[in-house]
């Protein structure tokens, strides 16, 4: 009952901001703005469209998970809120969990928003509506679960500009991390001498240190495949659970490492 | 073996801060070993300068900052657990609320985090608003809303769910004297109910009149604690006598016992340290043809004893180097 109750209000605050509607507004010019750009490349509009709205709705979403969600906890601490919500019975962890929570519904609710008014002008354009493009678009939303876990980690120790700039940091090597791994590989393969390969080796070592701490946010990036689908057919069964199951994971470990700062915190 | 009944509200055994700022910085004590005891069905008062502990002690007791020793109970549950806070209500100093929020949904939403059924909210709402002439701006954004009445609405979330221990952190802090009557009644009213009040504050005067105990802290110890009337000394500190008709040569003998002396228009005044001397000053400028109009006694106040106390008081210091 208290995660819900402080989830809603979270999403209530969110709601209430105007910074998500000049979000929202900007996502929405970006995907009308996609069949312009689609009438210069003949053949291909509706893939234009379709890779533009895509892309716009990760843009935008990932922008909301960040600016909100990094301002959350430290606006609560800034602004003095928080003292009349823990001194109640609510837990720590509680409070916490609530905040993703209520930030996770504010992006739900922002992404239904901005992929109906995609499908729609996309079919109302004469384009298809296939099954791979709502796989897309359900991957975006699992990596803003995972986004916005790491902008509340943030939150919870630092600065609102400072966890933005760490945030929009991993939310773009995020999507590197398959090269860096390839990094590694070639790096070591390219080397001439044993004292080359070696030092390769250090430095792939750290390079994979790197990976595996980095979201994987690359797995969730099944946009060009969806774009290039055919009508009726799926992308996979299997990058839709690996991607849930990986992203659940992940989040939960990093809103248990926010809960272990965040619940040896005075304020 | 510590005594954590229910009878006691609050109760502090060592309790103890010590706040790290940073790696070259000189560590703060916030307080220090303070052993506390607040009655159930009492009003508390809780004195002590800026930086005394006060809001540190309130801080540990809700949940909000971790004592680095020592122990504190509410009703007996350990403050560490999140159960004890079932039974308080918390209003801190200068209180802030969600600005998008009006009034109506805040005491809702603190209602909700407190367990409260919706009608029982949506009784409790209404109550509060009308107590505290909130009613006109139920559904106005508290961006909009004046310090006073952020204050009043303060006190309305603590006392959402009726707790039967309720916490304020200088609730007259800030407030224009009709507002500080308001709160004044409002803690008078919570313990007619049989709840306990724990405050804390600077505005003496308002201490003296309403609490049945104070505790005073000084740079983080305590150096006082007990019912105010077995605090203050009984004795006559001060005696205020004033005259008329009193001739020129009095003023020079009188102001040889007084403290201080004045005139103001046909009446002369003189402040005497003690009974005696009031007496002495008395038979004299009434032999020299003055009419005593009167004589006013002062016994020492709550604010004359904490000065008392703070001054000669111990205390930890501000701070101690790092060893």
């Amino acid at each position: 009952m208290i995660i819900f109750t402080i989830a809603l209000n979270t999403f209530r605050e969110a709601v209430r901001d105007k910074i998500l509607y000049v979000l929202l507004a900007f996502g929405g010019l970006l995907i009308v703005g996609s069949k312009a750009i689609g009438y210069v490349s003949f053949g291909q509009e509706y893939k234009i469209m379709a890779d533009m709205g895509l892309a716009a709705i990760w843009m935008f979403s990932g922008m909301v998970s960040i600016f909100v969600g990094t301002g959350l906890i430290y606006k609560e601490i800034d602004k003095r809120t928080i003292y009349t919500i823990l001194s109640k019975p609510a837990q720590r962890w509680q409070f916490l969990l609530g905040k993703y929570l209520g930030l996770a519904l504010t992006t739900l609710v922002n992404m239904l928003v901005l992929s109906t008014a995609f499908l729609a002008y996309l079919w109302l354009s004469g384009g298809l509506v296939t099954v791979a493009l709502l796989e897309a678009l359900l991957m975006i939303f699992f990596e803003m679960l995972v986004v916005t876990a790491i902008a509340i980690f943030f939150s919870s120790a630092s600065t609102p500009i400072l966890s933005a700039i760490f945030t929009t940091i991993i939310f773009f090597f995020g999507q590197l991390t398959k090269w860096i791994v390839d990094l590694a590989g070639t790096l070591q393969a390219s080397a001439a001498t044993d004292e080359a390969r070696e030092r390769y080796r250090v430095i792939g070592g750290w390079l994979y240190k790197v990976y595996l701490l980095l979201p994987n946010l690359h797995t969730f990036n099944i946009r060009q495949e969806a774009v290039h689908a055919e009508p009726g057919v799926w992308i996979g069964a299997h990058e839709l659970w690996y991607g849930t199951l990986w992203g659940l994971a992940y989040t939960a470990a990093v809103l248990l490492a926010a809960q272990l700062i965040f619940s040896r915190r005075n304020f | 073996m510590v005594n954590t009944s229910s009878d006691i509200a609050i109760k502090a055994s060592g309790l103890g801060m010590i706040y790290s700022p940073g790696l070259f910085q000189r560590k703060k004590v916030g307080l220090q070993s303070l052993d506390l005891e607040v009655p159930a069905g009492s009003i508390f008062g809780y004195l002590g300068q800026n930086g005394a502990g006060k809001t540190t002690t309130i801080k540990i007791l809700t949940g909000l900052q971790f004592a680095t020793s020592g122990q504190a109970w509410l009703f007996g549950v350990d403050v560490l657990r999140s159960e004890s806070r079932r039974k308080i209500g918390f209003m801190p100093e200068n209180p802030y609320f969600y600005e998008y929020l009006t009034a109506e949904e805040a005491l809702d939403f603190y209602g909700k985090l407190s367990g409260m059924d919706r009608e029982s909210r949506k009784r409790r709402t209404d109550e509060l608003l009308s107590a505290f002439g909130l009613n006109h701006a139920r559904k106005v954004n508290m961006r909009n809303y004046s310090k006073g009445m952020r204050q009043r609405l303060g006190l309305a979330q603590a006392m959402m769910h009726k707790p039967p221990l309720v916490i304020l952190d200088e609730p007259m802090s800030g407030l224009d004297p009709m507002g500080r009557r308001d709160v004044r009644n409002a803690i008078l009213r919570l313990r007619d109910n049989g709840q306990t009040v724990f405050f804390s504050s600077h505005i003496l005067g308002d201490v003296e009149e309403i609490c049945d105990r104070v505790c005073v802290l000084n740079l983080g110890k305590k150096v006082a604690e007990g019912p105010i009337a077995s605090l203050l000394t009984n004795k006559v500190v001060e005696v205020a006598l004033s005259f008329t008709g009193v001739p020129k040569e009095g003023h020079a003998e009188s102001a040889k016992l007084a403290a201080r002396s004045w005139h103001d228009g046909a009446q002369y005044h003189v402040l005497v340290s003690d009974e005696e001397k009031a007496q002495k000053v008395t038979a004299m400028l009434q032999s020299a043809g003055a009419v005593l109009r009167s004589m006013v006694p002062h016994k020492e106040s709550l604010e004359e004893y904490f000065v008392r106390v703070t001054m000669s008081g111990g205390g930890a210091g501000p701070e101690y180097s790092r060893e």
